[in-house]
């Protein structure tokens, strides 16, 4: 894993993005490239889909974001769009979990992360542990609850786009199930948009897919010892 | 269609509706007596003719009854029910149609901002203008009643001929009832009539007579006497109607969930203020090549 590529000539002013194109877990020059072209594409197809999905839902939810629906030509189109979207993001969450979901497993790393002393000791900004690898405990209990979320908003959505095919009873447990599974899934993505901007250096990892070494080093120091080499803990 | 100058009382996905709320006006009602229906169906026949519906296609089944269910294009439909009492059999028929709840369950489970409507007078009405076609108010009825149409992509149901009576007319479906078992007029007048033929009927050998006018749903427009009042379900109505545990459900979701991504927001808000930004203490070189 520790390689190095430092080849100037890699086709962009810039080479760590030219190897994030095809590439990730390397090191170009003083960048570190963290997710290639591929794991961006598939990030991104999950998020604007969900935001597409939510710009949609919202009006249909309650009247108080009914204003969302004119982005899209009133509340009849939003009923007719939303669950096109949600299938769209149906598609990106299973693509997330074959893209994904061997580096989500939880390690004891990863409980320890977990456990409520380290992670209120996360919250306070204090300090990573030195086993954090790649995606931390936090980050891989997102992993998995967002494909539990999603699991339930499809099928629950698709009891609520055909309803009359359905039987009563379980109309209205959908109905209940996508309401509640969405207000969960939303607060967690509060939460991990947050994070993206409360610590500077992350969002850029899904912009051009690189980090700056002391980012690599303070977020993920496994990983950072994996990738560069560099043993200091 | 909802008509101009009946006062709203209730609105689909609104806080109120658009009457002023200070007049007390009186809510009518329709009177149905299954104890002397014939099953002649003129009623059917009145309705499809008055609010210009589509004949949708009939196919034997073994019953007399016209279709198997309400449809979005067959808004009153008698139904059949063949019954084993004590005494022996009992062929019961019953006028199946929007029971005008005073608690409306569609209503509830609208999202669609004024889409269904409640008069002053009692009436549910539906605006396809505003309907989006969800069929969730299907889910929120506890009497099946709303039906989608795949032909328009919108609700459909008995409006009570509200355009009829708003002009001082009785619906069409009691104008053309042979038998006068059907009546309207207000209320308390509906009410206290089927009070009376209620006595009657106990009088007159059906003990458990009584007029279904269910209070789960805040009392109905529609109230309907039944002979065999201890057994509704054998008419095919719910013995107590309830608007679905989904809609109410959602009443407290909503303002949870929004509550609940305010808070986040703030407490994440004053989280950045207190705590972040989490930064490296190592330089930042800039970057190369930039």
């Amino acid at each position: 894993m520790a390689q190095a590529v430092s080849s100037p000539d890699v086709g962009h002013a810039d080479p760590a993005i030219a190897v994030a194109r095809h590439t990730e877990d390397v090191v170009v020059g003083d960048r570190i490239v963290r997710h290639s072209l591929a794991s961006r594409a598939m990030h991104w197809t999950v998020g604007t889909s969900f935001i597409l999905c939510f710009l949609t839902g919202m009006p249909i939810w309650t009247p108080i974001f009914g204003w969302m629906a004119y982005l899209f030509g009133g509340l009849q189109v939003c009923r007719w769009l939303h669950p096109f979207f949600g299938v769209l993001f149906s598609v990106g969450l299973v693509w997330m979990a074959a893209a994904w979901w061997t580096q989500m497993l939880m390690k004891a790393a990863d409980r320890k992360w977990l456990s409520p002393r380290y992670f209120v000791q996360y919250l306070r900004f204090e300090s990573t542990d030195p086993e954090t690898g790649k995606y931390n405990g936090g980050q891989k209990a997102l992993f998995w609850m967002a494909l539990l979320g999603g699991l339930a908003l499809f099928l629950s959505g698709l009891v609520l786009w055909f309803p009359t095919v359905f039987p009563e009873t379980l109309r209205q447990i959908s109905w209940i199930l996508h309401d509640v599974a969405f207000v969960a899934f939303f607060l967690l993505i509060i939460g991990h948009v947050y994070l993206a901007i409360a610590e500077p250096g992350t969002f850029e990892s899904q912009l051009d897919g690189t980090v700056s070494k002391p980012w690599a080093r303070l977020h993920h120091p496994r990983w950072y010892r994996e990738v560069t080499g560099d043993q200091r803990k | 269609m909802p008509i101009q100058g009946l006062e709203i009382i209730q609105s689909s996905a609104s806080l109120r509706g658009q009457g002023t709320g200070l007049r007390v006006l009186p809510t009518v009602s329709k009177y149905i007596d299954t104890s002397t229906c014939i099953g002649c169906k003129a009623c059917e026949v009145a309705c499809q003719e008055w609010n210009d519906l589509d004949v949708a296609a009939t196919h034997q089944t073994g019953t007399y009854q016209t279709l198997p269910t309400l449809h979005a294009d067959f808004w009153n439909l008698i139904r059949f029910h063949e019954e084993e009492f004590e005494g022996g059999l009992a062929w019961l028929m019953r006028k199946d149609q929007c029971m005008h709840c005073a608690d409306p369950g569609c209503l509830a489970a609208c999202p669609a901002p004024g889409a269904i409507v409640q008069y002053a007078n009692g009436i549910v009405d539906v605006n396809p203008e505003n309907c989006i076609g969800c069929g969730l108010c299907e889910t929120g009825c506890p009497f099946d009643v709303p039906r989608f149409s795949s032909k328009t992509g919108k609700m459909a149901k008995c409006t009570l001929c509200v355009d009829r009576v708003d002009n001082g007319l009785e619906p069409a479906c009691i104008k053309a009832c042979p038998t006068g078992c059907l009546h309207f007029g207000l209320k308390e007048d509906m009410v206290e009539l089927g009070n009376s033929r209620v006595k009657q009927l106990q009088a007159t050998g059906f003990p458990n007579a009584m007029l279904y006018d269910p209070q789960g749903v805040g009392g109905t427009t529609v109230v309907t006497v039944l002979a065999h009042g201890d057994k509704p379900e054998r008419y095919g109505l719910p013995r107590d109607p309830r608007v679905a545990f989904a809609a109410r459900a959602k009443e407290w979701i909503k303002p949870f969930g929004i509550f609940a991504f305010g808070a986040t927001i703030v407490g994440l808000f004053a989280h950045f203020l207190t705590v972040g930004p989490k930064k490296p203490h190592d330089d930042n070189p800039p970057r190369a090549g930039g």
